[in-house]
């Protein structure tokens, strides 16, 4: 399990993560989401103790991992893939992982195949593509059969075989129940393999919750409704405090709502409805409702960012 | 995979234990990169190669000198070849600043103090080593081509290669100190030649008095003195005083930064 607790890093006048606290389950693939700059990196090297926080803790298995002795066996994590020798040879590589911690070099020859590497482990790093220095640093993070895992965009440089591989080892390892927190700006990605999101923007916590309910707006669903007397129901809603906007000539969209409480006022005003549908997000509408006040670094376009007010 | 999480044996691994096997890790890094193939080759080149030479010198020479020791030589060729040795060390520790492999690295060994200690052990320890091999074959090469004229006498070896452990240990441990300080291949090499060759050599030909006496607190004048014996105001004390204590504050400094800074930031 992964705790942070109020986890603050100040670069000079950037506040890079601004008192972050959420927790990671064991038995879950937990996506960790947000834009560009958001804090990701930052917050998984911390919990790494690779950065120091200003302020605030992570707790690895209850304690600050720097302290762990095998290191290996508590988390392994792969954050960038390019950070390695480029002279060493990868099987060399992960011969000086395994001696840190005391693990069989036979395991070495196991995790190698087991990440598909192969005969190219013999070969100097800097001959690797960057979906072979992925499954390196895959192979690392698996060495010593850790409890917790970190993998800061895994599917980086993976083809497609590479990426449905690593979508069915994060399921494998989060259903042996390991702790697996996963960043990644492929929201697609995210939406078919974790089971919870915690999702920051500009350092701060933006939303921590299961895929499920990100998807169904976080309690701010969406309702679609059609009637022959869109006027009348339109100023019923409105009468009830509820955001409306109008579609079509004959289509509202309900802010907040669920399809229940909208078909409910509508037949008690006996106003006849055509369809009535609470809107399915996909992930990447939920997120960049989400995170849209939140990007830091966007493309020079002249429209608005949308955000939850825009979309309304 | 296993298919269950086996539990963390935290309890059963001293502190002692954790070093060893760091202290093997860093072997193995050390070993695994060809730059130390190379530095080796260099100081090897150097060492071996000047006391061949001036081994055949001495057997080519019309009037011989005739019982002088072959262990004169050593010291006049560690002079030049702790260069090598002192890049050795330095690329050691700055080259995992300079891939991003000090990432992975603390990953792996997140006690950094561990850390900093077993790269010290086993990079000073293997310069050490491999200056005092070298310093033997040194004799040994200009033993043998300069052939009978020259002698072995092992006390006098013992002597020299005694000298060579301890300017070797000191000056890798300040290379090491000033690696993790500076974090920077190019910048602590130019700063090892600036305290270990330029700076003793050129600030006493400026003729102030308080040039002469800056060069004599820097280390490099305290090597030339052991080595070589020939630094005006030092003495064996003050030779060794002086590297010791810039060995010590390089990694006095060193290891504050590793504590208190973040990874490669």
């Amino acid at each position: 399990m992964i705790e942070v607790r109020g986890l603050t890093k100040r670069y000079g006048d950037v506040l890079a993560v601004d008192d972050l606290s959420f927790d990671v389950q064991p038995g879950k693939v937990t996506g960790f989401l947000g834009p560009n700059g958001a804090g990701k990196s930052t917050t998984m090297r911390m919990v790494l103790g690779l950065d120091r926080p200003t302020s605030g803790a992570a707790l690895v298995n209850g304690r600050p991992f720097p302290t762990s002795p095998e290191p290996l066996r508590e988390v392994g994590a792969l954050l960038d893939p390019s950070s390695v020798h480029p002279g060493r040879t990868g099987r060399n590589h992960l011969r000086v992982a395994a001696r840190t911690n005391g693990v069989p070099l036979r395991r070495v020859e196991e995790v190698i195949e087991l990440v598909g590497l192969g005969r190219a482990a013999r070969r100097r790093i800097k001959g690797y593509s960057l979906g072979m220095r992925q499954r390196l640093g895959i192979a690392a993070a698996l060495l010593a059969d850790p409890r917790v895992l970190l993998f800061d965009e895994p599917v980086n440089g993976l083809d497609l075989d590479g990426v449905r591989w690593i979508r069915g080892l994060l399921r494998q390892l989060a259903d042996e129940g390991r702790t697996v927190l996963v960043s990644s700006h492929l929201l697609s990605e995210m939406e078919q393999t974790a089971d919870r999101l915690v999702v920051i923007g500009r350092g701060r916590l933006i939303a921590d919750a299961t895929t499920a309910e990100i998807l169904s707006g976080l309690g701010h669903g969406q309702v679609r409704v059609r009637s022959s007397e869109s006027e009348a129901l339109l100023v019923r809603l409105r009468e009830r405090g509820l955001t409306v906007a109008r579609i079509e000539a004959d289509e509202l969209q309900v802010q907040d709502a669920t399809a229940e409480l909208v078909g409910d006022l509508a037949n008690a005003a006996h106003i006849p409805l055509r369809h009535l549908a609470e809107v399915a997000q996909s992930l990447e509408d939920a997120y960049l409702a989400l995170t849209g006040t939140s990007v830091e670094y966007h493309g020079g376009r002249d429209e608005p960012v949308l955000t939850t007010e825009g979309a309304r | 995979m296993t298919a269950l999480v086996t539990p963390v044996r935290e309890a059963d691994v001293p502190s002692w234990r954790v070093l060893a096997r760091t202290c093997a890790a860093e072997w193995t890094r050390l070993w695994t990169v060809r730059t130390t193939g190379f530095f080796l080759a260099a100081a090897a080149g150097v060492m071996v190669g000047i006391g061949a030479a001036a081994g055949f010198d001495v057997a080519t020479d019309p009037v011989p000198p005739q019982g002088d020791p072959a262990w004169a030589i050593v010291p006049v060729t560690a002079m030049p070849a702790q260069f090598a040795l002192l890049a050795l060390a330095l690329t050691a520790v700055t080259s995992d600043y300079a891939t991003g492999g000090i990432v992975p690295t603390l990953q792996w060994t997140p006690r950094r103090t561990i850390l900093l200690l077993a790269r010290l052990l086993v990079t000073v320890g293997t310069a050490t080593t491999l200056g005092v091999l070298l310093g033997l074959g040194s004799a040994l090469a200009a033993f043998t081509a300069g052939r009978p004229s020259l002698t072995l006498p092992l006390d006098e070896g013992l002597d020299v290669l005694g000298t060579i452990a301890l300017v070797f240990a000191a000056g890798t441990a300040l290379a090491v100190g000033l690696g993790f300080v500076l974090r920077n291949t190019a910048g602590g090499l130019v700063t090892v030649f600036l305290l270990m060759l330029l700076l003793p050599v050129l600030l006493p030909q400026f003729g102030y008095e308080w040039m002469t006496e800056l060069a004599q607190v820097l280390p490099g004048s305290g090597a030339a003195f052991l080595l070589l014996g020939e630094v005006p105001g030092m003495t064996q004390t003050s030779s060794v005083t002086t590297m010791l204590a810039w060995a010590g504050g390089a990694l006095l400094l060193g290891w504050l930064r590793l504590l208190r800074d973040d990874a490669n930031r």
